[in-house]
């Protein structure tokens, strides 16, 4: 998220007047003190103590040690059946009373309802006191055996705070008779924070923000400056990040830069001339196929100079050029078209840089890279998308050889971290020998990344080139997947603001 | 690359022994092909567009035979003679629509006949070179016939579709053509190479017998090639002669990989008598030492050259200072030397050890252009702006939203998603607002990259121009924002633009500007229109800047950076 505007004094550490005559109730005591003791000593009321020693908890200026205590307490029904007799020693007593058996109807009512019956039934038949069967009569000698029921000892040790034993209590729990009683004793005491917070001596006013007018008249001396909760939220800061893929891009020039190569640029709508037929791509060959374009409609390209048209032509079509006898190969095959040269396409390689490049005739030796975009028709998914960064280099002096080209390829691997290449076969219309430089990623295994050869005499010699030159190509847009951890290529595209910041 | 499914045993049927797997991997891993899988006996191959030959399995193991030093030069092509009448009329009708045709008459070595493994291999290696040397059958188209069946010669004509029935292959009945091409899936897709005008090409025999409707289908009247035939008809139409001849070379080559005999047909057309010789003779080529020694960078003794020559199956003549050297007919990639040098260089392998840097140093620079634009980035990303990378094709929908009518459409694209390419930054901007509706405001975001301006002085009609934008969005964001920090850059440049009320695009009325410095618009800049903003979803105001760096750059002066701490005070730049 965005940061939010951060509050003019900061996340404040307030304290009420009541919490802070506790914090220096606290920090003046030797021990903690209880609640209890608390509200007595600073005279101030239980439950302002109770909420005031929370408040500095969670300002985490005070700690507390509870200790919790449970008691057994006579519930109504309890207190009840002690003043007037458990329901079991009524019946006794009825009984007793009757002299004879009785049956439940003639029981029943009086001192003893109709729920309490049952009960007083079932405890003194479990105490052996009532005989079985009915009409209800009393066992012999349980006038003697009831002088105390169980029960009655029980209820009575609970109201005097003496022991129960658990079965008893828990009978008793069970009839209503007896509950528990849960209570926990707070012995507060100051944090090493509250112990250490300045206090001031409460003489004079508290302020949060330091106001501007507090330094110019000089009035700050006279404030207290509220001290701030330091571990309280605050807004949420992202700042500005270098995007990683733009990042890495520039790496990489940095290397070519290093290994001795001149940046160049070049249009990206070019026409089918400078992306195509300079580099010797047969117009109407299944070659071409490789480099499928985008064409755009609305705008019209023009045909270059008419005698880099003509050379480029006879290179093509198997015809000597200009002021030569001998045709530099058999060709195409083809008549070569001019209509197909002048159309504008989105360029489908850097290679056409170079080829701008190797027409202005520079004087050997030279180096030069370019890295832009590329566009190519293909079905967008994790692994392709039809926009693309490609990095292009030619190196050109004579002697240049394949030996040259694969000792430029070992530079730019190690110039990335990669020391296990090889070397195998490929093509390229506008290169021969072409090759493919392959390199080993650790999880990956071999991969294709450096693309190259030395530029056909086809290519070379309509532009006016006498040097051998070899030419590479380094798929940046893979390449950056492997480096940044890419999975999917869309994502060098991703326009999310929190993971273009970092992930956070 | 095209791509062919092989049978494993047939491709390694007769290589005697059969290399072990590794060393068959590895002689591949050096080829022109790649081994995408390899599952029982099926094989899953892809091929540089130059070696479509090493599509078939046939004429994969006749380049394993050499690679693998088990036998060596030019494969032994066996002639055959067709008798005097055996020959192929082709009228001037067919110049307009498919000028070329070519033929070839193949016979089974004596003995034998085809067998369903060779059948299947040239059926399925047709449909591969339909799709590539034929361009999808427009340049070239390939029939196959039992030769049996067909009395000569043939006559290659454009006739009237009214009146003309032709029975499809696989099927038995007549259709009338017009129905046929009406109505057929492959006469839907390839029909229209092959009439026009209520006419259709035909191939017929002496019987009168329609053969086939090239380049759609044959005609099953003529029959279909079954194994136990011995002597087959191959032809192939189309519109440039040479991919025609290469195209049917290629289709020759598993049948005369295999021992067959062939004869070219002769061909008379309009132009003359072409008697075929190119489908079936070798390809002569020279290669001189020095054009090997200084592509590859080594001095290989010609004792060595010689066997790497025969082992990628040429004829080798040594000469005073080379090598003539013939090809089979079918390797129409052989253009010249250096690709002669390059199946050298394949065979003998390069290591990387062997690689070698030039000797001359050179000195690597960046351009200034794009020291300038790193600067720029900067001084954005100092301004809190989180920089984006956008793709420079855009949609059809943001284009039309934001009013941008100047950008480039694709007539070919992939998706209304990428259909069209952006001519300002803005288009990126406001598709990352849109993406980032989740979050909080204010959002700052920017990007640097090129964008295409229609211009006809430019030699494609539209130039690359690079630019730098940003995009504040946000409770607050106003246009005075927006021209704080176009001048705030401009000032890091020692500059001072004018700013001059603009209507643009995507922008609303009264609240946009153009920054003019010496004339010439270097940025623009306005808050966007609610319409924008509602229809992105983006419920807060929003405004931008773009400075186009391209413009801007030529008019600074030789010290764009100020070198002060900080920004020139306003007041004493000068516009």
């Amino acid at each position: 998220m965005e940061p939010s505007s951060p509050p003019a004094d900061g996340p404040a550490l307030s304290l009420s007047p009541a919490e802070r005559k506790l914090l220096v109730h606290l920090r003046s005591a030797t021990a903690p003190h209880s609640e209890e003791e608390v509200a007595a000593a600073t005279g101030l009321a239980a439950e302002a103590v109770r909420g005031g020693l929370q408040r500095l908890r969670s300002k985490r200026l005070t700690v507390v040690d509870e200790q919790h205590a449970e008691r057994l307490v006579l519930t109504k029904r309890g207190e009840d059946g002690l003043a007037r007799g458990l329901p079991e020693r009524r019946l006794l007593q009825r009984l007793q009373a009757l002299g004879r058996p009785a049956d439940a109807g003639e029981l029943a009512g009086g001192e003893l309802d109709a729920e309490e019956l049952p009960v007083a039934i079932g405890v003194l038949r479990r105490r052996r006191l009532l005989a079985e069967g009915s009409p209800f009569a009393l066992q012999p000698g349980s006038e003697s055996a009831a002088a105390e029921l169980p029960e009655e000892r029980a209820l009575a040790a609970a109201r005097d705070g003496a022991a129960v034993a658990p079965e008893e209590s828990s009978t008793l729990k069970r009839r209503g008779l007896l509950a528990v009683e849960r209570s926990t004793t707070r012995r507060w005491s100051p944090s090493e924070e509250g112990g250490r917070l300045p206090l001031g001596d409460g003489s004079r006013p508290e302020e949060g923000a330091l106001r501007p007018e507090r330094l110019r008249d000089g009035s700050w001396r006279e404030v207290e400056f509220r001290p701030y909760d330091v571990r309280a939220p605050v807004p949420y800061v992202q700042g500005p990040a270098p995007h990683p893929y733009l990042a890495f891009l520039e790496e990489f020039a940095e290397l070519l830069v290093g290994l001795g190569f001149a940046e160049e640029e070049g249009p990206l709508l070019e026409t089918e001339f400078w992306n195509n037929d300079v580099l010797f791509m047969p117009q109407e060959h299944p070659a071409r196929s490789v480099h499928d374009v985008f064409s755009v409609r609305g705008v019209e390209g023009r045909l270059p100079d008419a005698h880099l048209l003509l050379g480029v032509a006879a290179a093509h079509e198997g015809r000597p050029l200009s002021g030569t006898s001998e045709p530099l190969s058999v060709g195409w095959r083809s008549p070569f078209n001019p209509e197909i040269s002048r159309r504008p396409v989105l360029r489908s390689q850097t290679t056409s840089v170079s080829a701008r490049f190797l027409a202005s005739r520079p004087r050997p030796p030279f180096r030069r890279y370019c890295i832009g975009r590329s566009f190519r028709p293909d079905a967008v998914d994790a692994r392709h998308h039809v926009e693309f960064d490609q990095c292009e280099g030619i190196l050109g002096e004579e002697g240049t050889s394949m030996r040259e080209l694969v000792g430029m390829f070992q530079a730019l691997a190690e110039g990335i971290g990669i020391r296990e290449l090889r070397i195998r076969p490929s093509y390229f219309p506008f290169t021969e020998p072409s090759v493919e430089g392959y390199v080993r990623h650790p999880s990956l295994g071999w991969m294709e990344v450096l693309p190259g050869g030395l530029f056909r005499p086809e290519v070379l010699r309509p532009l006016g080139v006498e040097v051998p030159v070899a030419a590479w190509g380094v798929g940046l847009t893979r390449l950056a997947m492997v480096a940044l951890g890419v999975n999917d290529i869309r994502e060098l595209f991703d326009a999310d603001l929190d993971r273009l910041r970092g992930g956070d | 690359m095209p791509r062919a499914f092989l049978s494993a045993s047939r491709l390694l049927d007769g290589l005697d022994p059969v290399p072990p797997k590794a060393e068959l991997e590895e002689t591949l891993f050096l080829s022109k092909v790649e081994l995408e899988s390899w599952e029982g006996d099926a094989l899953t191959v892809s091929v540089t567009p130059d070696r479509l030959d090493l599509l078939s399995e046939t004429g994969l193991r006749s380049y394993l035979e050499g690679a693998l030093g088990r036998t060596g030069g030019l494969p032994v092509v066996h002639d055959y003679t067709l008798a005097p009448g055996e020959f192929l009329e082709a009228t001037a009708r067919v110049a307009p629509l498919r000028p070329e045709i070519a033929g070839l008459v193949v016979h089974a070595p004596v003995g034998s006949a085809l067998d369903a493994g060779l059948l299947e291999e040239a059926v399925r290696f047709q449909e591969l070179l339909h799709a590539t040397v034929g361009y999808d059958r427009r340049l070239a188209s390939l029939g196959i016939y039992p030769a049996s069946s067909i009395k000569f010669p043939l006559r290659y004509d454009r006739e009237p579709m009214e009146g003309l029935d032709f029975v499809p292959l696989e099927e038995e009945t007549p259709v009338p053509a017009p129905k046929f091409f009406a109505e057929h899936p492959l006469a839907a897709r390839y029909g229209a190479y092959g009439m026009e005008a209520g006419e259709c090409l035909t191939l017929r025999d002496a019987n009168g017998t329609v053969l086939s409707l090239p380049p759609v289908l044959n005609s099953g009247v003529a029959g279909r090639v079954r194994a136990g035939d011995r002597r087959l008809l191959l032809e192939a139409t189309g519109t440039r002669r040479a991919r025609v001849e290469e195209a049917l070379s290629l289709l020759a080559m598993p049948f005369l990989l295999r021992g067959w005999s062939a004869a070219p047909l002769r061909v008379k057309a309009s132009d003359g008598v072409h008697h075929g010789e190119a489908v079936l003779a070798p390809r002569q080529l020279s290669l001189s030492d020095e054009t090997l020694g200084a592509l590859s960078g080594f001095d290989i003794p010609p004792e060595e050259v010689e066997p790497l020559l025969a082992r990628a199956r040429y004829a080798v003549r040594r000469t005073s200072d080379g090598w003539l050297v013939a090809a089979p007919a079918w390797r129409a990639d052989l253009l010249g030397a250096v690709d002669v040098a390059e199946d050298v260089l394949l065979l003998r392998g390069v290591r990387t050890d062997e690689g070698r840097l030039p000797p001359s140093s050179t000195e690597g620079r960046r351009r200034p252009e794009a020291r300038f634009r790193a600067r720029i980035g900067a001084h954005l990303l100092g301004l809190g702006f989180t920089a984006l990378h956008s793709p420079v094709l855009t949609s059809e929908e943001l284009v039309a939203r934001v009013g941008r009518t100047q950008s480039l459409e694709l007539t070919n694209p992939v998706s209304a998603e990428l259909a069209r390419t952006r001519d300002c930054l803005l288009l990126s901007l406001v598709a990352a607002l849109g993406a980032n509706l989740r979050h909080g405001y204010p959002q700052r975001f920017s990007e640097l990259g090129p964008v295409l301006v229609r211009d006809p002085a430019s030699e494609s009609g539209a130039r690359t121009s690079e630019h730098a934008a940003f995009l504040v969005a946000g409770e607050g964001a106003g246009f005075a924002e927006a021209a704080a920090i176009l001048e705030y850059l401009l000032r890091r440049l020692s500059v001072a633009g004018v700013r001059e009320p603009a209507e643009l695009p995507g922008t609303i009325p009264g609240r946009a500007a153009r920054v003019m410095l010496a004339g010439e618009t270097v940025a623009e800049l306005g808050e966007l229109h609610p319409s924008v903003l509602e229809a992105t979803g983006a419920l807060v105001p929003a405004v931008w800047g773009e400075l186009h760096l391209d413009v801007l750059y030529p008019l600074l002066g030789p010290a764009v950076e100020p070198t002060s701490a900080g920004p020139t005070d306003p007041r004493r730049a000068s516009p």
